[in-house]
């Protein structure tokens, strides 16, 4: 087996499909960086989501090669070999299903490196899941194999990869409890801890499912019965069991890491490489409202309550959504994204609720120069009224957005009129 | 001693009947199969290779039928076959593919590298060993589809049109490779070549419209033909008037 799997990997479709995998998954790592920058569950659910582009190129690479027989005309030179069908398959199988992850695990290899640098988490459960996604790779070109086997059809590759395409993103994005047998649907989020039986559960689908398809493929029945009701006995929990969403938070994970020095910035231990460039963002907002009654006193990365996590809401804390927020090199993405949690802090929600007739136009008014005198003017700019805000001593500054801060919060309508005219 | 006997052998393709009631015994030596085409020679030569299931009939190969899951196992571990259409991996080095078959012909690990070597050698393709089956002209592509039949040693070798595509020195070296593997193996060459039968041949069998009308030595087919009959050579002129008295006898 060893020597066939050899010339396999260098001669058969091995290398094209090393090639394709290696490709593909550099452009899906380019696409979005900030879905995986940074964290190893990150990186490791996003190879899962990848898998919607990932698995096809391995479907279509196993019926490729599992086409060739037919193709190169040598099936009746191969039939008259003592050799069990399988073993070929099975060696030509593993070529490409070796060589496809090997290109994957370059592509994401380069990522982790990248990660390594800057990660301040390397805890939780990302390696299973990680394993998971490359246990669904061999899948994929077991079902290739097959319908290579199985479809005389020249262009059976493409096309299989093409619906293996479309029946992914159907599964995928079907709100539904079967849903989750797809590998491609992610298992959880950076900072939730997936229990040890789902993914148990999940590799044994997988396997029993990859068994079935080689052994349907070289017509080994009592072996795809046997897998079959393995698969079977793996998926039914899986489609019935509860979302993974739900899964608990790993408390390692969203245990906070804060600022040592001026206003009080936290970050979860996931996220805390982006500490210092958060802090550079929000310690001067909360300065400037230090000392000023009903304001925030510190920022908090609200990943510290996900789901199955409960942290209660209080008026001292401004929370930071830092998903989708990282660069490759550590960074933010956009400060402006950030800043606007600090905006969401100053809106006048309930007045927005108002019909558009009611809607007394200087309310927004007063809102936006509380944002603009806030971000210290690098937020929404309102001409005048903001400049007069600004002119004002600045106990006067600090004392009007104290009455905005107790107006708004109990969204009483003429007092932020009267606030809009004020200074 | 009979090494690969048939009896009774039936094949047929829907309603026609390709092989009807044939009976074939070879022993070790080198054997000619002739016959015009469409007269079952390919498909004789499909069922001894053991990829063609007869429909009624015995074929028993180096003293083992066919027939069950074993024995047929055992019987192409000694077999090699070269089929009329020969596909091949164009990526693949002419070693390569040639050691493939080995390994797919169950040869104990340890000894491919060397069987290989000599498979390839034996053929006169050493210098090309590492090439790319794909840049090979079509009578070195002929060649390594022998060496890949030949590497196992086997005791049946089964080689349908193996001289098509080589030129007249390949064929000379090949005849003398034939009389080397008869030797000690049944070597079954189907062949629309008559000088090559004549020149390589211990013995010939002749078929025609699915029935063996002739079995024999080379010698006596030529002795069958007279100056009347056509051909330009006395095995070709055996070869017609052999089948001529065949289809005269059978109207």
């Amino acid at each position: 087996m060893r020597r066939a799997l050899w010339v396999e990997l260098r001669r058969g479709t091995a290398p094209f499909a090393a090639l394709a995998m290696f490709g593909a998954g550099v452009w899906v790592l380019a696409v979005h960086p900030d879905d995986w920058a940074g964290r190893w569950a990150g990186l490791a659910d996003y190879l899962r989501v990848s898998l919607l582009v990932l698995c096809p190129l391995m479907v279509s690479a196993g019926a490729w090669q599992a086409g060739r027989e037919r193709r190169r005309d040598i099936g009746e030179l191969i039939a008259a070999t003592p050799r069990p069908g399988w073993h070929s398959l099975v060696a030509a199988w593993l070529a490409v299903t070796l060589a496809g992850i090997a290109g994957l695990v370059v592509a994401f290899g380069g990522a982790a490196v990248l990660v390594a640098r800057v990660a301040t988490y390397g805890g939780g459960d990302w390696w299973q899941r990680a394993s998971v996604g490359v246990l669904a790779l061999a899948a994929a070109s077991a079902g290739g194999v097959l319908v290579g086997r199985w479809v005389r059809l020249r262009v059976v590759a493409p096309i299989a990869g093409l619906a293996t395409y479309v029946g992914l993103g159907i599964l995928t994005y079907w709100n539904a409890p079967p849903a989750r047998l797809s590998p491609a649907d992610p298992p959880g989020s950076a900072y939730s801890l997936v229990p040890e039986w789902g993914t148990g559960l999940q590799v044994t689908w997988l396997v029993a499912l990859t068994a079935l398809l080689l052994a349907v493929a070289v017509r080994r029945w009592r072996v795809a019965l046997l897998a079959g009701a393995v698969a079977i006995a793996a998926a039914v929990p899986i489609s019935t069991a509860p979302s993974w969403y739900r899964a608990p938070a790993d408390p390692a994970a969203v245990e906070l890491v804060c600022t040592s020095s001026g206003p009080q910035v936290c970050l979860t231990r996931v996220n805390a490489f982006l500490l210092d460039e958060v802090a550079a963002v929000a310690q001067p907002i909360l300065a400037r409202l230090d000392g000023i009654p009903g304001a925030p006193r510190r920022a908090v990365d609200q990943a510290v309550r996900p789901p199955g996590a409960s942290v209660a809401e209080d008026s001292d804390t401004v929370w930071l959504g830092l998903d989708f927020q990282a660069t490759v090199f550590g960074g933010l993405v956009n400060i402006d994204y950030l800043r606007a949690a600090f905006r969401q802090m100053a809106g006048i929600e309930c007045a927005y609720s108002l019909e558009i007739d009611g809607f007394d136009q200087r309310i927004h008014q007063a809102d936006n120069m509380a944002t603009d005198w806030l971000l210290d003017g690098t937020g929404f700019g309102v001409g005048g009224a903001s400049a007069g805000l600004r002119e004002l001593p600045p106990s006067a500054q600090r004392a009007w957005f104290a009455d905005y801060l107790d107006a708004a919060g109990r969204c009483d309508l003429p007092a932020l009129v009267r606030l809009a005219e004020q200074p | 001693m009979t090494t690969v006997s048939v009896a009774g052998l039936q094949v047929s393709y829907g309603k026609r009947v390709v092989l009807d009631d044939l009976a074939i015994e070879l022993g070790v030596g080198v054997h000619g199969l002739l016959g015009p085409n469409g007269a079952g020679k390919t498909t004789l030569m499909r069922v001894l290779a053991t990829v063609l299931r007869p429909d009624r009939g015995e074929v028993r190969l180096l003293g083992r039928r066919i027939d069950d899951r074993v024995g047929l196992r055992q019987a192409r571990r000694r077999l090699g076959y070269l089929p009329q259409a020969f596909g091949f991996y164009p990526r693949f080095t002419v070693r390569e593919f040639v050691e493939y078959f080995a390994w797919l012909r169950e040869m104990p690990a340890a000894r491919i590298p060397l069987a290989v070597d000599r498979a390839i050698e034996r053929v006169g393709l050493l210098d090309r060993a590492d090439d790319r089956m794909k840049h090979l002209s079509g009578g070195m592509l002929r060649r390594a589809g022998i060496a890949q039949a030949i590497v196992n040693d086997p005791r049946v070798l089964l080689l349908d049109e193996p001289t098509a595509g080589l030129d007249p020195e390949q064929r000379v070296e090949f005849r003398t490779l034939l009389r080397e593997l008869g030797c000690d193996a049944v070597v079954l060459v189907s062949t629309h070549l008559v000088e090559d039968v004549a020149a390589a041949c211990a013995r010939v069998s002749l078929v025609d419209d699915g029935r063996l009308v002739f079995a024999g030595r080379p010698e006596e087919l030529i002795a069958a033909g007279g100056d009347g009959d056509s051909g330009d050579s006395p095995i070709e002129r055996g070869y017609t008037a052999v089948l001529r008295g065949a289809r005269q006898v059978s109207r």
